[in-house]
């Protein structure tokens, strides 16, 4: 799922300076915790006790869309909903902010979350951890299951770098080796033979960035 | 606990010189508080250990101990003088854990005129105020207690089913006629709305019970599991749960009751029943009021903040300690995370001071009232503060 924190409310509020009439929009889809329909009304309740500390009264309603990064669902429910209001405050991730704003263009829709890195919800451990990034060449399957892409700072493909100390990160002692991980678990699955295969760079051109995929 | 905590009052005590040593306290205790020394028979009441249930009050022969919540005197009283504002001779006594708003009482027991008499477990009722109350004007008892295996003092409630069974056989035989007390068990139960569910399994991995699964692309609830504290009411991202009977329209209407009879600057409680047992007429300063849940995870973040919109000025919220927490510990847990971090959102827009989140066990009465004396000073001195400006 996509991680993503909320903005200090400060920012939000700076950021609502020139408007009056709000819609928040909330998110079912990915995010953790999903940011549906119960974080849009607490940041409304919040949006408007932090106006009154300003001396301003907005004027807020809110809603939530099952996914804002679909620009039909956008088009056609959600339309409506933003058809009488100067701005939307949006609690999807980047990508649904920027389907508001390329769908409903005659608007302005502004984040009210920073949108942070892909991840699983760790839900006992309490804390979320990128796992993936994207990159477009999947190397899971000889790695054990574990993405040096995105677990190692380096990104490296034949680790680990040597720098690592207690099996941890030399750039974060609180953070795995992300290489001693995968090489542990090669180990246990009894496939260590994987390691002596030495991996040439990544082609690059699979994903050329800004991404684009034809459906 | 510090030795000024220990010199504090506490809300059970066990007199020594009338103690009979005869131990059914310390064979009823759910929480092992009190124990016989073997060498001296000697028995001995841990206070720290002690969650205030009231079961060795009660049961106790020889009146050895005492409690400074609903012991016989305020429970008699509170009954005389209940007799006449209420204007009926039918009495429910109803577990707080199990029990509805009063409509649903009414709908319970089929019965519309009667007197409540809440206490934090049925368990605790001694026989005395019973029969008392059997021979000064009321006909009928009736007493909601929770599902055995649900009580949240583990033995209260078998042990008030075996008191009733006992009692009225004794009152049959006096000629009071059969079942003169009725006994019904019941719990608060969470209701479902799978239009409303997005299947994002908050409710799933919060549960204590384990009562939610996730089937068939939304929530089913167990209903025999679901022992209605809450949590995941409070937590549900979609506003699909509700607590039957406690839903959280029926607290959003009570807060601007409330609001509105207060005078300022106004305080808010919200108490889990558990961490604060309140004298049975309680009276506030006209400037606080409380709302007593089920569970401190019961506390909406949204209900706080409709407090605060409620021209409310402060909001307390006061829970069990984490260990003592009767959600399987989860509870009081949840509860002070989700508060800490509205908390923290607050004081982004400089309005942190407002709300305050404690621990309090209800083995130390003076704790709560403490808190509350404390955070109530505090909210007057910002308001005449603020109206100097």
């Amino acid at each position: 799922m996509i991680v993503t924190v909320q903005k200090p409310l400060d920012e939000i509020l700076d950021s609502l300076e020139p408007y009056t009439s709000i819609l928040i929009a909330g998110c079912d889809g990915c995010t953790q915790p999903p940011r549906g329909l119960r974080e849009a009304e607490e940041l409304r309740q919040l949006v408007e006790l932090g106006g009154k500390q300003r001396g301003k009264n907005f004027e807020l309603k809110v809603t939530t869309l099952a996914k804002q990064c679909d620009s039909y669902l956008v088009d056609t429910i959600f339309r409506p909903q933003a058809a009488d209001v100067e701005v939307i405050l949006s609690l999807a991730c980047g990508v649904g902010v920027q389907t508001l704003n390329q769908v409903l263009p005659e608007g302005v829709t502004l984040p009210a979350q920073n949108t942070l890195f892909m991840g699983m919800e760790a839900r006992e451990a309490g804390i979320l951890e990128e796992n993936c990034s994207a990159c477009g060449d999947c190397i899971l399957a000889v790695t054990g299951g574990i993405c040096p892409i995105a677990r190692c700072p380096k990104n490296l493909l034949n680790g680990s770098c040597g720098g690592q100390s207690n099996d941890k990160c030399e750039q974060d002692p609180t953070k795995d080796c992300a290489w001693c991980l995968i090489y542990e678990r090669l180990a246990k699955l009894g496939r260590l033979d994987v390691l002596r295969e030495f991996r040439p760079p990544r082609n690059y051109r699979i994903v050329a960035r800004p991404g684009r995929v034809t459906v | 606990m510090s030795a000024s905590v220990s010199q504090q009052a506490v809300a059970i005590e066990l007199n020594e010189e009338r103690c009979s040593k005869c131990s059914i306290c310390s064979s009823l205790c759910p929480f092992e508080a009190i124990r016989k020394e073997p060498e001296t028979g000697k028995v001995i009441l841990d206070i720290e250990k002690c969650q205030v249930c009231g079961l060795c009050y009660s049961t106790c022969p020889a009146q050895a101990i005492s409690s400074v919540y609903y012991d016989i005197d305020s429970l008699t009283g509170y009954l005389k003088r209940a007799q006449q504002e209420y204007k009926s001779d039918t009495l429910i006594i109803l577990c707080k854990g199990s029990t509805p708003d009063l409509t649903g009482v009414e709908e319970l027991f089929g019965v519309s005129r009667f007197i409540p008499l809440f206490v934090p477990c049925v368990g605790r009722m001694p026989e005395e105020v019973l029969l008392k109350a059997l021979t000064t004007g009321i006909n009928k008892i009736h007493v909601l207690a929770c599902d055995d295996d649900y009580c949240r003092f583990e033995k209260g409630s078998t042990v008030a089913g075996r008191k009733i069974v006992a009692l009225n056989l004794l009152l049959e035989q006096l000629g009071y006629g059969e079942a003169v007390i009725d006994l019904k068990r019941n719990s608060l139960k969470v209701i479902v709305d799978r239009d409303k569910c997005i299947a994002c399994g908050t409710c799933v991995f919060y549960c204590p019970y384990h009562a939610p699964k996730l089937e068939s692309g939304a929530v089913s609830v167990d209903l025999d599991l679901c022992r209605g504290c809450g949590l995941c009411v409070a937590l549900c991202p979609a506003f699909a749960l509700e607590l039957e009977n406690w839903e959280r329209v029926r607290i959003s209407v009570l807060i601007s009751e409330l609001a509105a009879e207060m005078e300022k600057p106004k305080v808010l409680v919200f108490r889990c029943q558990w961490a604060v047992l309140p004298p049975l007429e309680e009276e506030f300063s006209s400037n606080v009021r409380a709302i007593d849940l089920p569970c401190a995870a019961r506390v909406d973040l949204l209900h706080i903040l409709e407090a605060l919109q409620n021209d409310i000025d402060g909001v307390l919220i006061a829970a069990c300690p984490e260990e003592e927490c009767k959600q399987e510990k989860k509870g009081s847990k949840e509860a002070q995370h989700s508060v800490m971090a509205l908390k923290n959102r607050l004081s982004q827009i400089g309005l942190e001071d407002r709300l305050h989140f404690c621990f309090v066990a209800p083995r130390y009465p003076e704790v709560f009232t403490g808190e509350l004396r404390q955070f109530t000073e505090g909210i007057r001195a910002d308001y005449l503060k603020e109206g100097k400006k």
